[in-house]
């Protein structure tokens, strides 16, 4: 059957529309009404409300969605001025002639936001989207008011990215306050939100932000060209869109940084760097991305920075042992015993005793366990999300190990691993641990440490054949650039980061005016 | 497709490295005993000379290797002289391979069998070729900096627990002629540098190859040199002579306090990383000579047969590590010598009596990008 309604598959018949719809309006306006109302059959929610207005009297047509619009700005904004206060005005005189519509436009509606439309399609992207949409009886186009409001969540603290220090606010599902939080960070006109809509269903708002003095040409129409490219009926989230403009699609390694926090797209923007946010989600998404900037906090930067960089190098180390430890565990049982201190040996040795699987099998299994109940604590209901997750880690783990399933060292070693992925500020970095470390465990099972080397070889090539949009995804490690490595590894102090990172075809490179660490020698 | 300055470095000190980290110190040990880091020192001179030759070479061809053995002898000559790097490169990886496999077979992994070790590393190394020459230039590089790192600090690990530098003595006492033949054997590792006539043309400007070379000769002696010295400083000649191994020997000496011992799984480690560019480099120039003397389109189209080709050749070199030792004395120090030192030379020869190519033609530009050649 799939193949047999194949042509109905097609772009065109899923979602584009049809032509009478791109056509410009009909001077009359029961055809406008007519047309609007077979589109909007069987929409319930759209509110087509037909009055009188002037002297002599003409037809006007007003159409929202309810819900989305503000019902008292549109009676109080809209339909009083039409049609108590122009009549009021217009006592003496007659209202008819091709500058009704700009009279209208600029004497009587009170509005800031008022936009032509000269076509159906427009009037359905305009209403479907919040607006009022206000049509006029002889006339080819007509006025979209911004009358956007609906119930949104609040700025909140993001949930997924916690910090101790600096600002704790989120980006919310709705875009225009999204945009609102960067301009609050960012007042300068440098700072450019350029809009575009996407999905030929959804008509998802997007917008590209950055910052025009020194984000690179090409990178924004890069970035521009390949969402211009993507073709789809809808976009949910960013996560749609990033993988729709990923440089290599088929990879575990996420070439683009989601982020919920305004300050740290601010911080990227301030790097050259763009920001794409879609409406509807929380979630925007920063480009280009090199892998060594997952383990950057924006946190960083807001405090001193020798705890600063000591953080940082204990998130270097946390994302090793939480890619490795249980493969390097399972690989000195296997096959590299010596390398362990003889009573530490004999005490794996005794907890190991009567445990019926061997270490891979035991580490596989147990690793497996432990990803079902994080899996299974976010989604379950948050009341008992946690008390499941710690009910299923100590219950389990203890009756794991009573039972003589699994042995007391394999249990820490999990666990241990589990903590230092959650040392991860990125949640694309920490998905990209929890997948790989189940092939580093195949590959130490297989072929002990030689498996392991072999692996992060086969891993760094992976990621050093990647790039994100023509950014080394290994940079500034590989291609080594020692002066980037500068804030890498460790946090740069502020007062010696004169310069910001390289990125090619930056157009200001200079971050700091001065070098306060040769004004302070002297 | 380029490389940086820094890629190359690492790219040529993994040629040379590795190897001679493992193997040259036992073979020097046998010529020289108390003596053989000496001719680690003396090789400056030879290998100094050899990189100038390489270097002298380079601003002399208009083409990189081995399309400038035609520019300089002729197309027939060019020709089969290229021809016949295509086995030395692959011989080259196939006695590295094996050489890591014997080391992995006695010390780490014994019941294994040698196809499963030769499988897993040439299908690594074929990853890397088929990701071409930059992807694994910037693998290398990760490599040689925790090579450097590593195989500095498990030396000094094992020098800080076993310091008897008497060891050393006699110094004075010396065989001239076994002084020569060991630093002629170092000399024939250096040589190893030869890819360099192919791959100065990968950077922005071949003339910076020199000091790339320089450093590389830098770093390479004084680490050879301090890893002979610890061998005789830790172990003894004795037991060094009496071992096919005595570097790993010495790793194993090392400890940190009372708890961390036989850190010998991280010299493997780290060993393995580097053998890894040791086998890459040499493929990627049998792979590339054989696209250049054969006008292929891309060189990765030779990657899946000289696979084979290695993979069978490293298991037929030899009947067991004896005969890999054989080898390292008696074999490859010759080969290498003539094909890296030798044709060399005879083409320096050549280049002498020659002008200085026209500056368009010395361009390095897409003439040296394999993937466009």
């Amino acid at each position: 059957m799939r193949y047999l309604s194949h042509k109905n598959n097609s772009p065109a018949a899923a979602g584009a529309p049809s032509d009478p719809i791109r056509e410009r309006l009909s001077p009359h306006l029961q055809e406008n009404l007519d047309q609007l109302q077979m589109l909007l059959q069987g929409c319930s929610d759209a509110v087509i409300k037909e009055f009188k207005f002037g002297q002599p009297s003409t037809r006007g047509l007003m159409l929202f969605i309810d819900g989305l619009s503000d019902k008292k700005e549109i009676e109080a904004n809209l339909l009083k001025p039409l049609m108590l206060e122009l009549n009021m005005q217009e006592q003496g005189g007659e209202l008819e002639g091709p500058d009704l519509l700009t009279f209208i436009q600029e004497q009587v509606l009170p509005l800031a936001d008022l936009k032509p439309v000269e076509s159906l399609e427009e009037v359905c992207h305009h209403v479907t989207s919040g607006d009022t949409v206000f049509l006029i009886d002889g006339y080819t186009s007509g006025l979209a008011s911004g009358t956007r409001s609906w119930q949104g969540r609040p700025v909140q603290s993001p949930e997924n990215e916690i910090v101790v220090f600096g600002p704790k606010e989120g980006f919310t599902e709705t875009l225009r306050f999204n945009t609102a939080l960067l301009r609050r960070k960012i007042k300068s006109t440098s700072l450019k939100i350029e809009s575009m809509v996407l999905g030929r269903i959804s008509k998802t708002d997007i917008a590209v932000c950055y910052i025009e003095d020194i984000a690179p040409p090409q990178l924004v129409a890069e970035i521009k060209k390949r969402l211009s490219a993507i073709d789809i009926d809808a976009i949910l989230d960013t996560g749609y869109i990033a993988e729709l403009i990923a440089d290599n699609k088929w990879t575990i390694f996420t070439q683009t940084e989601h982020t919920e926090k305004p300050d740290r797209v601010c911080g990227a923007m301030l790097e050259g760097r763009v920001c794409i946010m879609a409406d509807g989600t929380p979630m925007a998404l920063v480009v280009p991305v090199a892998f060594p900037e997952y383990m950057i906090s924006p946190e960083d930067y807001y405090i001193h920075f020798i705890p600063a960089s000591l953080f940082r190098m204990l998130r270097f180390i946390a994302f090793f042992i939480a890619l490795l430890m249980p493969s390097l565990y399972v690989a000195i049982i296997t096959y590299h015993h010596e390398m362990i201190p003889t009573p530490l040996l004999l005490t794996i040795a005794a907890t190991r005793q009567g445990v019926p699987f061997p270490a891979f099998v035991e580490a596989l299994l147990l690793d497996a366990t432990f990803e079902l109940l994080r899996e299974a604590g976010l989604r379950l209901p948050r009341a008992v999300g946690p008390a499941v997750s710690i009910v299923g880690a100590l219950i389990i783990g203890d009756a794991a190990v009573r039972a003589g399933l699994v042995s007391t060292p394999m249990v820490v070693i999990i666990a241990f691993c589990g903590i230092a992925s959650f040392a991860n500020p990125s949640y694309n970095a920490s998905i990209i641990i929890r997948v790989v470390r189940f092939g580093f465990l195949f590959a130490a099972g297989a072929l002990g440490f030689l498996g392991i080397i072999l692996g992060l070889i086969l891993m760094g090539l992976r990621m050093a054949s990647l790039s994100s949009f023509g950014m080394p995804y290994l940079a500034p490690i590989a291609p080594f650039n020692l002066q980037q490595m500068g804030d890498i590894i460790i946090r740069r102090p502020w007062f010696t980061n004169r310069k910001r990172p390289y990125l090619e075809g930056m157009k200001n490179e200079i971050r700091q005016a001065t070098d306060h660490k040769k004004e302070g020698d002297q | 497709m380029k490389l940086t300055d820094f890629q190359l470095f690492c790219i040529l000190l993994l040629m040379v490295a590795p190897v001679a980290y493992l193997e040259t110190p036992h073979t020097l040990v046998h010529i020289l005993f108390a003596n053989s880091w000496l001719a680690v020192i003396t090789a400056v001179i030879p290998g100094l000379l050899l990189i100038q030759m390489y270097y002298y070479i380079i601003t002399k061809s208009g083409r990189p290797f081995p399309q400038m053995l035609e520019e300089h002898l002729g197309k027939v000559a060019g020709k089969l002289l290229g021809l016949l790097y295509i086995p030395l490169f692959i011989l080259v990886c196939s006695y590295t391979l094996r050489l890591f496999i014997e080391f992995m077979k006695m010390n780490v992994l014994p019941a294994t069998p040698i196809s499963v070790f030769i499988g897993v590393l040439l299908l690594v190394c074929w990853v890397a070729i088929k990701a071409g020459l930059e992807t694994s230039a910037r693998v290398l590089e990760i490599i040689t900096i925790i090579g450097l790192t590593f195989g500095l600090i498990i030396v000094l690990l094992a020098l800080a627990n076993n310091f008897h530098p008497a060891r050393l003595l006699p110094i004075g006492y010396l065989n001239y002629r076994s002084l020569g033949q060991g630093t002629l054997l170092v000399a024939s590792i250096v040589g190893k540098l030869m890819p360099v006539l192919a791959l100065a043309f990968f950077i922005d400007d071949k003339k910076r190859s020199l000091g790339i070379m320089r450093w590389v000769v830098l770093v390479f002696i004084p680490v050879i040199t301090l890893n002979t010295m610890a061998i005789i400083i830790t172990r003894g000649i004795m037991p060094s002579l009496s071992q096919s191994f005595p570097v790993f020997s010495m790793v194993r000496l090392a400890r940190i306090g009372a708890f961390i011992q036989n850190v010998d799984i991280f010299f493997i480690g780290v060993w393995i990383l580097g053998i890894f560019g040791a086998v890459t480099i040499p493929w990627f120039m049998a792979c590339y000579t054989t696209q250049q003397v054969f006008g292929l389109r891309n060189y990765r189209f030779a990657a899946a047969p000289t696979a084979m080709t290695i993979g069978i050749l490293s298991i037929v070199i030899s009947r067991n590590n004896l005969e890999v030792v054989i080898w390292s004395q008696k074999i490859t120090p010759y080969v290498y010598s003539f094909f890296f030192i030798v044709i060399p030379l005879l083409v320096f020869l050549v280049t002498l009596f020659k002008p200085m190519p026209a500056s368009k033609s010395a361009d390095s530009g897409d003439l040296a990008n394999p993937t466009s050649a």
